[in-house]
């Protein structure tokens, strides 16, 4: 079932074609631990995010400064991120991948996954975020309710998401009104 | 009207192809602009994978209904999302091919990166038909169309009403000059208008006509007046003309006129009498193409002459035209610079004073050649008559004187017989000879071989007396007078045998004469036949210096004891040959023999 779907969606995402077929058909074959499909396109998602939203100038000091993309929490990404963000920039700004494991570690980052289904723990996060222009992504259902300002979900076999746009706005974050045309407001 | 259709029609295709290109490029960049707008409003969808989204945003492209087609391709160049929606994805460019718009087939279609930040997500495709600038065009051509056709509908209505002050008086005016022309009438008028320049040119052209049309009538008087009066003159000219015509062809003499080069100008009707070519066809030519005949004649030397300033009085002219003689003249005509232009030729036909003369001449000769004869004959008569009566005088007188000795009486009676003889022979011959002087018996046809075996019966005797010998070859047939050939057969074979030391032998050989013989005998007329007979003996012969007196009469060579003879014969074959229209002729050779060789027309 899993499989099927990835198979369908991935069709039309760019990169790891190959690679998630080869994936999907190791899971479906062991069953065992591997990178999951589906993170795979959340990964480029959370690249991809980097695209339509615009930071305020300040972020960076140096306009050789990396743009951190940071993953707290448990990774499921694998190296499914890494793959993606591999030699992109953003202007001149290298892409890179943090992974946190405490709440007070985020700050230093320009997008932030937050890998968590835990409510104290998101709310935790979120706080030590507070207005910092990072942008916050997460899986929860409540994560935009606690101020994070995108939420991936599936619908209809699809990664979708769902966008807090007063949560960025308050961080200082343009949110491009394309990304919001094929996004749910919250 | 038809230029000025041509120039608008000209400048309206100018302007439609400009339109045209410059339509293409328009079209180019709207679609260009609504490529780039569609690509960037699709870059969201192509990111986050949602082609829902991106069918909505393709769809907005309904609202331009000249777009057929378009569809998204995503990064990896599949494709992505289509519009309209359910268009099957095979009719799409499998591929994205190149980047930019271009025409092909009546249609625009084209690549456009979909880029998000600097960064590429997709590719756009769209492909819109060219129907929108095809109206345009459409509508720009009719828009010209009806500006052509009000454009040329004004120029017509406003050249109607120009016409009507300018042209339509110019144009009266030309149709007026036409008729004028045409015509020849010059008592029409134009229609004056107005008071404006074609005014004036309408009085100018009016002015043009009277003067004109006064002109003409003073030039017809004019002719008329001439004309008068040339036939006046004419008739004038004519009478004389016929006056001096009628003189001159009541001319007995035949009267010509040639111009410088020798061309008849001019013969009287007398001409007419003579030459078998009719004036009117002599009249202009030269006179050696109508009488080549004449180019070496003393006629032509003598109008020579008179082209020269000489007159030329020619007593006695035979003509080579007609075979008849003129008295002619040969006038110089000269005009009042004293310029020879031509000659007057008069010629007096003297034919029959010529004839007349010619008969009396001839019959002057016969006489003198008769006289001569006479004359001859006279003499010899005298002499050679005389002879044996001086003979029988001198015997009778010795006879007288003798007379006691008869022998002497009967010897001087012998000699008085053999005189009276001689006599009796010598007038027989004589009579003979003038007998065949006026003979005109009728020519027959003589075979010469029955005269001559009919002599050879005749000299039977003395052939065999003498032992001659004849050999013959075969002769001919001759037209003559059988009598006068016979005799002339006998005196030469008889010749032959007289005047012998030995036994004669006489060969006669005839032969036809060739023209080149004929022609070397000057007295033989060259268009007639002869044949030549030749007697050769073995006699006596004679000195070539005697070859024409042999043929005298009463010529004798030798004494009369040695040959006897009365000395007509040959005298008598002369004559006979000249009576039968040929010659004789003697060769000889004193010991040898003689030859005689008679030619006579065959």
């Amino acid at each position: 079932m899993l499989i099927t779907i990835t198979t369908k969606y991935l069709y039309n995402v760019r990169k790891a074609l190959l690679a998630v077929v080869v994936a999907s058909l190791m899971a479906f074959n062991s069953g065992a631990q591997t990178q999951n499909p589906e993170f795979k396109v959340k990964a480029v998602f959370l690249y991809n995010f980097s695209r339509f939203v615009e930071w305020p100038a300040e972020v960076f000091t140096n306009a050789t400064d990396p743009f951190v993309i940071g993953v707290y929490g448990e990774n499921k990404f694998g190296t499914s991120l890494e793959e993606a963000v591999k030699g992109e920039k953003i202007d001149q700004h290298p892409i890179i991948v943090k992974y946190f494991t405490a709440a007070s570690e985020v700050i230093n980052c320009n997008i932030l996954y937050v890998s968590s289904s835990n409510k104290e723990e998101i709310k935790e996060v979120i706080t030590n975020v507070g207005s910092k222009s990072i942008l916050t992504v997460g899986d929860s259902p409540v994560f935009p309710k606690f101020g994070g300002m995108i939420r991936f979900f599936t619908q209809d076999d699809k990664i979708r998401f769902q966008i807090n746009d007063e949560a960025a706005k308050a961080a200082r974050l343009k949110i491009s009104s394309k990304l919001l045309s094929v996004a749910q407001i919250f | 009207m038809i230029t000025s259709a041509v120039v608008l029609l000209l400048m309206c295709t100018a302007y439609m192809v400009y339109e045209y290109y410059s339509f293409k490029e328009i079209e180019e960049k709207n679609i260009s602009i609504l490529g780039s707008v569609i690509a960037a409003n699709s870059s969201a969808a192509l990111a986050f994978d949602s082609p829902k989204d991106a069918n909505e945003i393709l769809n907005a492209l309904k609202t331009n209904p000249h777009i057929v087609s378009a569809c998204l391709y995503d990064e990896d160049g599949k494709i992505f999302s289509t519009y309209p929606l359910n268009k099957t994805r095979s009719t799409f460019p499998q591929a994205v091919l190149g980047n930019g718009y271009s025409f092909y087939d009546n249609y625009l279609e084209g690549f456009q990166p979909v880029m998000q930040n600097e960064k590429q997500l997709g590719t756009l495709y769209i492909k819109s038909d060219l129907d929108s600038m095809h109206d345009q065009l459409r509508h720009f051509a009719l828009i010209g169309l009806i500006l052509i056709a009000g454009a040329l509908i004004i120029a017509y209505l406003l050249s109607n009403i120009l016409q009507k002050t300018i042209s339509q008086p110019i144009l009266e005016l030309e149709q007026l000059a036409k008729v004028v022309s045409m015509k020849r009438d010059f008592s029409v008028r134009a229609h004056k208008q107005g008071n404006d320049e074609v005014g004036a040119l309408t009085d100018a052209f009016n002015q043009m006509l009277a003067q004109i049309e006064t002109q003409n009538q003073e030039i017809t008087t004019f002719n008329l007046q001439l004309e008068n009066k040339v036939t006046e003159r004419t008739l004038a000219l004519q009478q004389q003309r016929d006056f001096v015509e009628t003189i001159i062809n009541s001319s007995v003499d035949l009267v010509a006129v040639f111009d410088k080069d020798l061309n008849y100008i001019m013969l009287n009707k007398h001409a007419d009498d003579f030459y078998s070519i009719k004036r009117s066809e002599i009249i202009g030519k030269n006179i050696l193409d109508v009488f080549p005949q004449t180019k070496e004649s003393g006629m032509y030397s003598d109008l020579k002459k008179a082209l020269n300033g000489e007159t030329v009085h020619n007593l006695r002219y035979k003509s080579l035209i007609l075979n008849r003689y003129f008295e002619s003249f040969y006038i110089p005509l000269k005009d009042s610079k004293n310029n020879i232009y031509g000659v007057l030729t008069i010629a007096h036909d003297i034919t029959q004073i010529m004839e007349a003369s010619e008969k009396l001449e001839k019959i002057n000769d016969e006489l003198i050649k008769s006289n001569r004869d006479l004359e001859q004959f006279a003499y010899v008569a005298s002499h050679d008559l005389q002879e044996p009566l001086r003979k029988i005088q001198t015997f009778t007188q010795l006879l007288g004187d003798n007379f006691n000795s008869k022998e002497q009486l009967h010897k001087y009676q012998e000699k008085i017989g053999m005189a009276a003889l001689r006599m009796q022979n010598l007038i027989q011959d004589v009579l003979n000879f003038s007998r065949i002087s006026k003979s005109e018996d009728a020519f027959v046809d003589n075979d010469l071989n029955a005269i001559l075996d009919s002599l050879k019966v005749d000299y039977e005797l003395l052939i065999r007396e003498r032992n001659v010998t004849i050999i013959n070859s075969t002769l001919p047939v001759i037209k003559g007078i059988t009598l006068q050939l016979s005799q002339l057969f006998s005196n030469l074979i008889n010749n032959s045998i007289k005047y012998s030391s030995k036994d004669p032998v006489i060969e006669i050989t005839a032969n036809k004469l060739s023209e080149t013989e004929i022609k070397s005998f000057i007295a033989l007329n060259p268009d007639k036949s002869y044949y030549k007979i030749v007697f050769k003996d073995n006699g006596i012969g004679f000195e070539p210096k005697f070859s024409e007196q042999i043929f005298n009469i009463f010529q004798r060579l030798h004494g009369k004891q040695t040959y006897s003879g009365t000395g007509i014969g040959l005298a008598l074959c002369k004559k006979i040959v000249e009576n039968h229209h040929g010659i004789i002729y003697a060769e000889g050779e004193p010991g040898i023999g003689a030859t005689f060789s008679i030619i006579l027309p065959a």
